[in-house]
């Protein structure tokens, strides 16, 4: 039954003659590994289309979710870190494979007449491979992504007179977005597979047709199966073996923090395998179109002509040329990837870098983790997180006069900001309004300083009307100064009837009362060190209920940020500084 | 006896499989990834007061909910929606709450025109006020959903939203 059906199967098809003629296949000089080399490189590619295919299935290209639907795959998804590091980790692999198969076809002369035209199939192949490399590392939108394409694509634009228009069309417009993951995907997924097939294919048929290139005058021959079969085999299982092997002990391939056009330091790099390229732009500083065209071109150029160096010079002398040619590409490639490789690891400012990358892309895992990703895109998830973008923020705007714990002021002129709105922050303020903590840097609010030489109240009292300053921050946007007032739990408040005695000798709170029985003026109290109180001090700091008193005085002030900040940054400083964020410890969300 | 041939013919065979196999393995479990996802249950989210409620007068409910969607988690936002139907005074259960989606095809169930039964706008399944099939378009009747009443004297209706699969004549839950 089996057989009557392999007989129908073969009668219709020829699969079995087509067997028959590649096992039965004469290798002239009998097996060699170093004929497993091309079936290495064959198999190493089938690793990357098939894991590729799987990717697909949940990889989505869009500015917004392609970081998103990487994350999941590489922290969500069963063995997809596995999947995802193998496809990375392959297309490293296909690169040393088929560098190593050009060098080969070179030195053992199967790159010239009658192959010339294998060896263009795998030079073409060779270039391909590349171009997925270029192609792919876009794809997860992470900075190493995004920073590594922005300047490859630069230099493609960097391209006499047709550049800029080539730029513009690879992009798919003038800025990185949607149309260029769309395209780089569209390129990397169907355009140069598909001719890495068709060039595999080609090459395949050509094979068939000249059959292996065995040691000059060797007379016996060996057919394929079963030696050169478990050669090609046991070498494909080895280079698997290796790829496996890097991807387990690397814990899949990393995931660096959601593109974001706005970093200023992010160390970008190729990768490993255009370093070189990289490398030389540093050599010809200044003359940077030798490294990004003269030198790539001559290579490319070269590659294309080596097998027909034979019509012009003897075929030694042209044997010889073209094997230093490769040497020497292949040689200076090493070097320059060991010399890149070595200088950034020497370099101070790269670890830095570096290192502050390493984090932002662990924070980035943490919150999509915690949080999700936001319906608003990959963007968000370090852009609307508080330790992030409000650290940020913080560093730019406020830093030159707060401290904020660790963080020093470059000149301190103002309170220091650890704890701003806790029942600590109140009471040390009502401990020591002097201390540089608090007002000792602002010699213009001294009014605190004043109150504390007057006041005689007892370090229980001063616990009691702290707890009741402290509890201002927690008033809700939405309540009204006399809604908080009329609630039985502020007026049975220990600390009231002392703040009333005290405080309020100065401070208003939320009702303006008459300005002339006050001592001296002070910011209203009410929902102070809350987030709408905070905000409104960032915002307008010289408002009335603010510190609008101090305008009058030609002391320095705190410059108002409303025209500088957006809503949600400031309220994502706010956040930041009150250490309400998710991994503080006290996070909301 | 096996000979070098033997060697090298096995070996082959062998590596080849061990190949496929490292590739496949890994490539199969990634593929089946959801079937380990499971939907979480949800929670007892309050809905109105029975006060509200009256007798022969269902009434529809939207359920709020975060979603999360792969990789993405939206804010809170209708997920789906309930009858409530409250039962005349003495029954077992003061209040039904029935999924609205049709166990036919899931499409939402709204009431029919004389408001004396649901009746599905896709293939007109059929369903009395407490959910029983009139017609065989659906293999099972209207899905109940779990309700809890709270202590007060006007007590919250609090609902458990859940999906099941569609089609079947039991009431299976999506996990």
């Amino acid at each position: 039954m089996l057989n009557t059906t392999m007989n129908w199967i073969d009668d219709r098809t020829g699969l079995r003659s087509l067997a028959r003629r590649v096992l039965d296949r004469p290798i002239p000089g009998g097996a060699r590994w170093g004929h497993a080399l091309g079936f290495a490189l064959a198999s190493t590619l089938a690793v990357d289309l098939v894991t590729g295919l799987l990717l697909m299935s949940t990889y989505s290209p869009s500015s917004s979710t392609a970081w998103g639907s990487v994350y999941y795959i590489t922290y969500q998804m069963d063995l997809g870190w596995f999947v995802r590091g193998l496809h990375r980790f392959g297309s490293f692999g296909a690169v040393v494979l088929g560098g190593l198969f050009l060098l080969r076809l070179v030195l053992i002369g199967a790159y010239r007449a009658p192959r010339e035209v294998h060896w263009w199939l795998a030079a073409g192949t060779f270039l391909l491979i590349l171009g997925l490399g270029v192609t792919g590392n876009i794809l997860p939108w992470d900075q190493r992504g995004y920073w590594a394409a922005m300047v490859e694509t630069n230099i493609a634009g960097a391209t006499p007179v047709v550049g800029p228009a080539i730029k513009k069309v690879i992009l798919g417009g003038s800025e990185f977005g949607n149309q260029t993951i769309t395209r780089f995907h569209a390129l990397h997924v169907s355009v140069l597979p598909g001719l890495l097939v068709l060039c595999g294919w080609a090459y395949a048929v050509l094979f068939g047709k000249d059959g292996y290139h065995g040691p000059a005058g060797s007379e016996t021959a060996e057919p394929y199966w079963p030696r050169q079969a478990l050669y090609d085999l046991a070498a494909s299982s080895a280079a698997l073996g290796v790829l496996a092997a890097l991807t387990l002990a690397f814990h899949g391939y990393s995931l660096d923090a959601p593109a974001d056009p706005s970093s200023s330091d992010y160390p970008a790099r190729p990768e490993w395998y255009f370093l070189p390229l990289n490398q030389l732009l540093h050599v010809f500083e200044g003359k940077e179109f030798i490294a990004t065209m003269v030198i790539p071109g001559g290579i490319v150029t070269g590659l294309l002509l080596l097998p027909l160096l034979d019509k012009v010079i003897p075929r030694k002398f042209a044997y010889i040329a073209s094997c230093s040619f490769m040497m020497t590409v292949a040689l200076a490639a090493f070097v320059l990837i060991g010399v890149a490789v070595y200088k950034d690891a020497r370099s101070e400012t790269f670890r830095k870098d570096r290192a502050k990358a390493d984090a932002d892309a662990a924070r980035a895992i943490e919150l999509a983790t915690l949080n999700g990703v936001p319906p608003e895109g990959s963007a968000y998830v370090l852009g609307l997180d508080p330790l992030h973008r409000g650290g940020e923020i913080f560093g730019k705007k406020c830093q030159g006069c707060h401290s904020l714990g660790d963080r020093k002021a470059d000149e301190p002129s103002a309170p220091d900001l650890k704890g701003y709105g806790s029942l600590a922050w109140v009471r040390g303020l009502l401990e020591n309004p002097g201390s540089p903590a608090y007002f000792g840097k602002t010699p213009q609010c001294n009014g605190m300083s004043k109150w504390k030489k007057s006041s005689q109240l007892s370090a229980e009292e001063l616990d009691r009307v702290a707890a009741y300053v402290a509890s201002f921050a927690t008033i809700p946007a939405d309540v009204t100064p006399a809604e908080w007032l009329d609630d039985p739990r502020v007026k049975e408040h220990p600390g009231r009837e002392l703040y009333e005695g005290e405080c309020a000798q100065c401070h208003t709170l939320g009702v303006p009362g008459d300005a002339s029985e006050r001592i001296q003026p002070a910011p209203d109290l009410f929902a102070w060190g809350s987030p709408r109180w905070a905000a409104r001090m960032i915002r307008e700091p010289g408002s009335p209920s603010h510190y609008g008193y101090l305008e009058k005085k030609k002391a320095q002030k705190m410059p108002s940020f409303g025209g500088q900040l957006t809503d949600a940054d400031i309220s994502t400083l706010v956040r930041f500084i009150k250490g309400d964020y998710p991994g503080s410890g006290k996070g909301s969300r | 006896m096996p000979n070098r041939r033997d060697f090298y013919r096995l070996g082959a065979i062998a590596l080849g499989n061990l190949f496929a196999l490292a590739v496949a393995v890994p490539g199969v479990k990634y593929l089946l990834d959801p079937l380990g996802k499971s939907s979480g249950g949800g929670e007892f989210r309050t809905l109105t007061r029975l006060g509200r409620l009256k007798v022969g007068e269902p009434q529809a409910f939207s359920i709020l909910s975060e979603r999360r969607d792969a990789w993405v988690k939206y804010p809170t936002e209708p997920v789906g929606s309930v009858w409530l139907v409250r039962q005349p005074e003495g029954s077992k259960e003061p209040v039904v709450a029935l999924s609205a989606e049709c166990p036919h095809l899931s499409c939402p169930v709204p009431l029919a025109p004389d408001r004396k039964s649901f009746l599905c706008p896709c293939h007109q399944a059929n369903f009395t006020l407490e959910g029983a099939r009139i017609n065989e378009v659906a293999a099972r009747g209207m899905d109940r959903l779990p309700v809890e009443l709270s202590g007060d004297a006007d007590p919250e209706v609090r609902v458990r939203f859940e999906r099941f699969q569609p089609q079947s004549a039991e009431k299976k839950p999506l996990a």
